[in-house]
């Protein structure tokens, strides 16, 4: 009864005090590689036989990701970016809301790289909502493929898909598949990353897994 | 007295098997290179030097332990010198040394190094201990980046022979980097990805996308849903950024 008397404990301290607390998940360790359509099965035999989740046979998504961004027009600061991704193999999932960090490569010693990332599940009022909030579409695709789960990292191996403006079969943007290996841990457990490293050295030469500044690739070409 | 010697004939005897092991290694080693030279597998081949190595170190260890000090203690005396064949003697070293003779003694009885090699050795020890230290570390130096240099050419070598018989071997890539960094900016940066904007109009309408669903049609859900046009959306854009300042601080 005495728990009456007490400020109730709102959701922002409760936030707050787990912030405090260190144990948010709020860091991505990633990595990232392809692996040619041609070699794909020998890719997922390979994980099938490293992967935990393999019992019940492997699992496959099938998702669909806009990614919104908004401006701040005072200021000529960067866009902020807001991702919202659905599944399309399972309609009654909530939407994600993810915001995704600058990728941060560090040196040649970290082994992979670190960027902030926070995710949400939502409900389908979502996209009227960032609308009504000023976010604008900047571009959308389609992701299809397996994901794999070894302890704590997540693989996926999958293929991306522009949406095609007409009723035509979505149209893959390369002859690959694209690999990921990620972590979400809370900050400062850096150890995952050597675990990491040496569970990608498990899928060479197959795929090359590596830290990749996708900021920098975009201004080469 | 009689423990001594049955100490001395154990290590004899140890030392004698060690030696005939020796013996035989060698035996077939030369009888391989004699007879196999044309087939052999040079690779395997070298295991025999393994062996033979194998060999002498057991023996120098028999050697070195505590029982061989009797050893020392023991005077090997010629008792006969001649020219004359003795087929004893022969018999015991398999034909190879048939008399006790003066050309063969110094060499068999010798407990030091030859003359020629002794003389050459000290030359060497006299040569290193007049060095100076400096002159000393610089050569080391210069040795340890000869002997890296060649390391370097070596590897290198082995890495292009890696690399080619991999190919010949028929490994066909698996993964091109071209494709990740395509695949990589696409998803981070939607490279590839913005259909020069065409979506954001009229036209867009009925694409399958998760467009900002407006007006009634929830029962298509949002993967259905039409789009609004690019200026309204722009609009709304900047009005919206300036209410939502305030909530954010």
């Amino acid at each position: 009864m005495s728990a009456a008397n007490l400020a109730p404990i709102t959701a922002t301290d409760s936030l707050s005090q787990a912030l405090k607390a260190n144990i948010i998940p709020n860091q991505e360790y990633l990595l990232q590689g392809s692996v040619l359509d041609s070699a794909v099965e020998v890719l997922l035999h390979r994980l099938r036989g490293l992967c935990d989740n393999v019992d019940a046979g492997t699992e496959t998504f099938d998702d669909q990701e806009v990614c919104f961004s908004l401006r701040d027009p005072n200021q000529q600061a960067a866009p902020l970016m807001l991702r919202v991704r659905k599944a399309l193999d399972a309609r009654d999932m909530p939407f994600q809301l993810r915001y995704i960090g600058q990728p941060d490569l560090g040196d040649k010693s970290r082994p992979t790289v670190v960027r902030s990332s926070l995710d949400i599940a939502c409900s389908g009022m979502l996209i009227e909502f960032l609308n009504e909030l000023g976010c604008r579409i900047e571009f959308e695709y389609s992701v299809k493929g397996y994901m794999f789960r070894k302890g704590r990292m997540k693989i996926t191996v999958s293929k991306v898909f522009k949406i095609s403006q007409s009723s035509m079969s979505p149209e893959p943007i390369s002859q690959s598949y694209l690999v990921e290996l990620s972590v979400l841990a809370p900050q400062g457990q850096d150890a995952i990353g050597e675990d990491m490293r040496a569970f990608a050295d498990q899928l060479r030469p197959l795929v090359q897994l590596d830290k990749i500044d996708y900021k920098r690739l975009g201004h080469m070409s | 007295m009689q423990r001594e010697e049955k100490q001395l004939e154990a290590t004899l005897h140890a030392i004698l098997n060690r030696v005939n092991d020796l013996k035989t290694a060698i035996q077939a080693l030369i009888s391989k290179l004699e007879n196999e030279y044309e087939t052999i597998n040079w690779p395997t081949f070298l295991d025999n030097y393994a062996i033979l190595s194998g060999h002498l170190t057991g023996l120098s260890k028999i050697l070195q332990s505590e029982v061989a000090p009797s050893l020392r203690s023991v005077v090997v005396l010629p008792l006969q010198l001649g020219c004359e064949r003795d087929e004893a003697l022969a018999r015991l070293t398999e034909g190879r040394v048939p008399a006790c003779t003066h050309d063969l003694v110094p060499d068999l009885l010798r407990t030091k190094p030859e003359p020629q090699a002794e003389q050459r050795l000290q030359q060497f020890n006299h040569k290193a201990s007049t060095l100076s230290h400096d002159t000393a570390q610089k050569q080391v130096a210069q040795f340890t980046k000869v002997i890296s240099h060649v390391w370097e050419i070596i590897s290198k070598g082995r890495e292009d022979w890696e690399g080619e018989s991999m190919r010949s071997a028929g490994m066909q890539p698996t993964h091109s980097i071209a494709d990740t960094h395509a695949l990589v900016t696409a998803v981070g940066t939607g490279k590839g990805l913005r259909p020069g904007m065409p979506s954001m109009g009229p036209s867009g309408v009925g694409a399958p996308g998760l467009g900002p669903s407006r007006g009634p049609a929830p029962q298509l859900g949002p993967a259905a849903a039409a789009m609004p046009k690019a200026p309204s959306a722009i609009k709304t854009n900047i009005k919206a950024a300036n209410q939502i300042h305030p909530y954010q601080r």
